[in-house]
This record gives structure tokens, sequence and C-alpha cells, in this order.
């Protein structure tokens, strides 16, 4: 059943022969290897795309997945700092699709997950620059090598986004549970449209507040966007700092987030596990709101 | 009357533009000047949402562009700040790219020539609706937190304005004073000497910020906001008073406590 689809594909969706080599063994057997796209995006800006998706790609990387990360914010690329490989981008996407350089040349190897390669973006080129045909041929030959193609999605709905959802067929909307986001989120989930099949993060939920009616709960965020949840990520500062210094909390087996991001990518990677639910420990000042009558 | 006209940018997204602009438009407001916000965000339009007028909205900035309606139809008046405080929403179901840089820069013309400020909210990015934003713009107020990604954001946002000859101050926003003194948060002082630019204020974390951006109440407007009082600094500063920034994150608990209070 499973040989007779595939072999039926390129009957019934002619638009994959484009990419696909000429022989047909060939075919076949690319068909079973080729990765997963998966483009991070929320329409809003600092919900936590980038961090998401270096985090993710290291939690699939160190559970054995060969995983490329593409940041696709051309001009305010970041994910480089995140992951704390900044010093060591010599080229970027736009030498490779300009030929100045080889892919193989271009992907930066992270030294702590060796399964982990980066491809920058340009930091003083425009998005306009990159053509969204050539984003999805490259996208394509990627999958040819990787399991994981993970695309760090800028914010906006502009040319960059369109880029970036272009060589994709799967999405993490990341939103944090403020109206604006929801509705930025709600936006983009109508653009990426039927081809893009979308699942939900929720970040920076503070338990504390939702109890207390000043943030909104999960539930209320997806009965607007109802979307399946992959899974939910508590505020810590402990994120800020590991940016900062371009760890990704999910290399650290003590932190809370980290651990979330950990069963997020198992999830990803279709393992039976609960979706991570946010957790905060009490904070001084919650403690001492109450020792003073609740008053915070 | 020919107003101000300032872009509030920064190049990352999620730092506090949107926010920004309603809260120092409303802290104007509320000291009697006559103020009006334009929302560039369009597609992803924000800045009606964080002032509570969105059921409000009947004409957009498009439709003023593409002659559909008067620039003063598509006002919508905050009744809280009487006749002082007015938006210009974006169009929710275009593209940027449905306005020229020349066109918005010949409306924000247009809304100086009756009113004392224009703020113009900008989008994240540096695309399109950034250019459109900061193209009617005379001045401009980078808003930026203390975090090394946002920092190399707003640098290269920086360099597109100083390219563009517009004169720029800086807001630091989300500070974490206890963070800041534990060495895992850059300081104001750092961020300002990476980008040798010119402080306009400090605004300090609060949780509590999206509980009123989420219910649409500007935080000069609710007394139990210490942020407010904040805004209405960052406000008079603008105005040209000179008042001293206070410092963050220094001395022990109870200083700590005292100057999270009177930051700003």
């Amino acid at each position: 059943m499973e040989t007779q689809r595939v072999v039926n594909e390129p009957i019934e969706s002619p638009q994959i022969e484009i990419h696909a080599p000429a022989a047909p063994v060939d075919t076949q057997k690319k068909a079973k290897t080729r990765g997963r796209a998966i483009v991070v995006t929320s329409g809003k800006g600092g919900v936590g795309k980038t961090t998401t998706t270096a985090n993710l790609g290291v939690a699939l990387a160190a559970r054995g997945a060969r995983v490329v990360l593409i940041d696709a914010d051309v001009g305010l690329r970041n994910l480089d700092l995140v992951l704390g490989l900044e010093s060591r981008v010599r080229f970027h996407v736009l030498d490779v699709l300009e030929g100045r350089t080889t892919l193989a040349d271009a992907l930066v190897r992270d030294k702590r997950v060796p399964s982990l390669y980066l491809l920058a973006a340009a930091q003083n080129r425009e998005k306009d620059d990159v053509a969204t045909d050539a984003m999805l041929a490259l996208v394509e030959q990627l999958r040819g090598d990787f399991d994981y193609v993970l695309i760090d999605s800028p914010a906006g709905i502009e040319m960059g986004f369109k880029n970036a959802i272009a060589g994709a067929d799967e999405a993490i909307v990341v939103c944090t549970p403020e109206v604006a986001a929801v509705r930025d989120v709600d936006r983009v989930v109508g653009l990426l449209g039927n081809r893009i099949n979308a699942q939900l993060v929720v970040n920076r939920i503070r338990p504390a507040l939702v109890r207390k009616g000043k943030m909104l709960s999960v539930q209320d965020v997806n009965a607007i966007l109802r979307l399946p949840l992959l899974g939910v990520l508590g505020d810590a500062p402990d994120v800020i700092v590991s940016t900062n210094r371009g760890e990704p909390v999910a290399l650290d087996e003590a932190s809370a987030t980290g651990a979330a991001y950990r069963a997020i990518a198992a999830r990803i990677a279709g393992e039976d596990v609960a979706a991570p639910q946010a957790s905060e420990p009490e904070g001084f000042l919650d403690k001492l709101g109450s020792f003073f009558g609740g008053r915070r | 009357m020919t107003a101000r006209r300032i872009v509030v940018t920064s190049g990352k997204g999620g730092v506090g533009k949107t926010t920004t602009t309603a809260n120092l438009g409303a802290a104007l407001a509320l000291r009697g000047k006559r103020v009006v916000l334009v929302d560039a965000d369009i597609g992803l339009r924000n800045l009606d949402l964080v002032l509570g007028v969105e059921k409000r909205i009947v004409f957009d900035l498009v439709e003023v562009v593409e002659g559909r309606c008067q620039l003063r139809q598509a006002l919508v008046r905050d009744k809280r700040f009487g006749e002082s405080l007015a938006i210009l929403p974006a169009a929710q179901t275009r593209e940027k790219t449905a306005v020229t840089e020349l066109q918005f820069a010949d409306v924000v013309n247009n809304l100086a020539a009756m009113c004392d400020y224009v703020l113009i909210d900008s989008p994240a990015g540096i695309e399109h609706g950034f250019r459109n934003a900061i193209a009617g713009a005379a001045e401009a107020i980078v808003v930026c937190t203390p975090e090394v990604s946002a920092i190399r954001d707003a640098d290269r946002v920086i360099g597109k304005l100083q390219e563009r000859g517009l004169p720029m101050r800086l807001i630091v926003n989300r500070v974490r004073p206890e963070m800041v003194r534990t060495g895992e948060m850059m300081s104001v002082e750092d961020v300002c000497d990476i980008l040798s630019a010119e402080l306009l204020g400090i605004v300090p974390d609060d949780p509590e910020v999206i509980d009123t951006t989420n219910r649409g109440v500007p935080l000069v407007l609710d007394p139990a906001q210490r942020l407010g009082a904040i805004y209405t600094k960052i406000a008079r500063r603008l105005e040209g008073e000179i008042i001293p920034f206070t410092q963050l994150g220094t001395g022990g608990f109870f200083g700590r406590l005292f100057e999270a209070l009177r930051a700003g």
C-alpha cells in the first residue's frame, strides 16, 4: 500500500516531477529518505521563533537526527547568535544561491551536537534579493541530505516570510498569550493555506498570571486558533540568559524549558509523549505579595 | 500647525514598538498635545487593539491612499482623551506594498498639518513596511531590549536611519534590574554604549503590561500601573524637559525595590 502510493505520486501530482531526478529508481529512493521541511513562523516578532528554531534543532539533533537550520531573516539574522555560532559563519544563503560558494562550505556545523548544521542569512543584503524559486530549490536539495530542515522565518508577512514558507510543507507557529500575537498568528495561519500543515507552540505562559485572570490561557489562545498543540513553554528568565550566551536551553538537562523543548522534539519525531505544559515555581515577589494579602 | 513626525522602530519584533507608540501618544495627549498615531503595519495591525478601538475602525490608511475616503474620515478618535488622541489604522487584509513611500510620506505630512505630534508605529523588519514608516518621519525613536539579538537588529536599523539623516534616540525596554545586578542581563549603559545612541527612556519589565495591552487600556490611564509615570517622563523628555534618569540595579533589596518603583 505504501509502495503503491509512492509509485502513483508523480502521476497524481505532476509538480513533484520538477524536483525528482530522471531515473525512476532514484525517485523511489529519494521519496523514502526525503527529510521534513518545517518553517517556524508567527507573524508577530519577538514571540520566540528563533529561540524555538534553535532549541528544537538542538533537541532533534541530540536524538540522532540530521538537522539543518536555515535563517531566513536576511538583513536581521539572529539564529547564529542564539546558537553561539556567529564567529564561525563565513558564508550565507545568498553566497550559495548566487554561486560564490558551495552549499557544503556554507553549512556551519555545531560542535556540541555534531549532526546539527546552520545555514546563516546574509546580514548586509535585502530580503528582496532572495528569489522564492531559488529558496524552494535550496530547501529541496537539503531535504535530500537531512532528516529535518527547520526554517526560521522573519517577523511579518512580507517577502522574507514568503521565501521562508516557500519550501516548507509543515509549520510550527509560535504564539504568546497576547491578543496582538493571536491576531497576527491567525492571519499567518490563513496565509499558510491548506498546503502547509500547521501546529502550535504557545510560548511565555505565566501560570500564576493565568490563574489570576491577568493572562490569556492556552485554552483561550487555541479557542481562536484551533490548531493541534505541540506544547506550551513557560516564561523563564534562563531563556534570555541562554540566548545572550549562545547556549540553547535544550542542552541544559536541569532546565524546565529545555525539557519542554526536548518533549516537543520527541512529539515532532512522532513519539507518543504528552504535550509539555508550562509550570513555574512561585517567584519571590508572588510570595511577598501573598504575604501582604495577595495584592499583586 | 506643523507637527513633529516621529517614527517608532526597532528592527526586531516584539520589543515594544506598539506599546511604546500607544503609551507615549497617550501621555502626550494627557499633557494637552494633539496627537495622531499611524499604524504602518499593514496586514498585521495591532495599534488599534492596544488602544482598544478595534471595533470602531471604519476606514484605513490604504483606503485613504486610494482615495476611497477622506483622511479625517479614517481617523479613529480615542474618546478617553477628548479631541487629543486619534489613530489612523492600517489595513488588515492588504499587503504593505499597497502603499508607496511617497504616498505614505504624503499622508504623514497631511496629518502633520492638523496636530502637534504624528507618531508612526513601524512594523518589525527592514522591508517595504519599514521603509514606508520612516518615509514621512523627521525623527526616530528606536526601541531595544537588553538582548544581543535585539541590539544587533537595532544597530542595523540605526544605520538605515543615519543613511536617511534621521536623528534618533533610544528607549531601552524590559529591563530587569535584578538580572542586571547578577550579570545575567546587559545594563542600560552597555546597550547605549554598543549602539552609541542618546537615551530617551528606560522602561522596566512588567508582566502586567500584557494584561493592560490585552484589555486595550493605555498604561497612563491605569493608576495601578507604575509604568504610566515612566511614559509620562519620556513624553516630557520628548518635549525638551530635562529629567534625570534613575539608575537601575544598584543597592540592596529595598533600594532596588524603591528604584524599580521610580524608574524611568
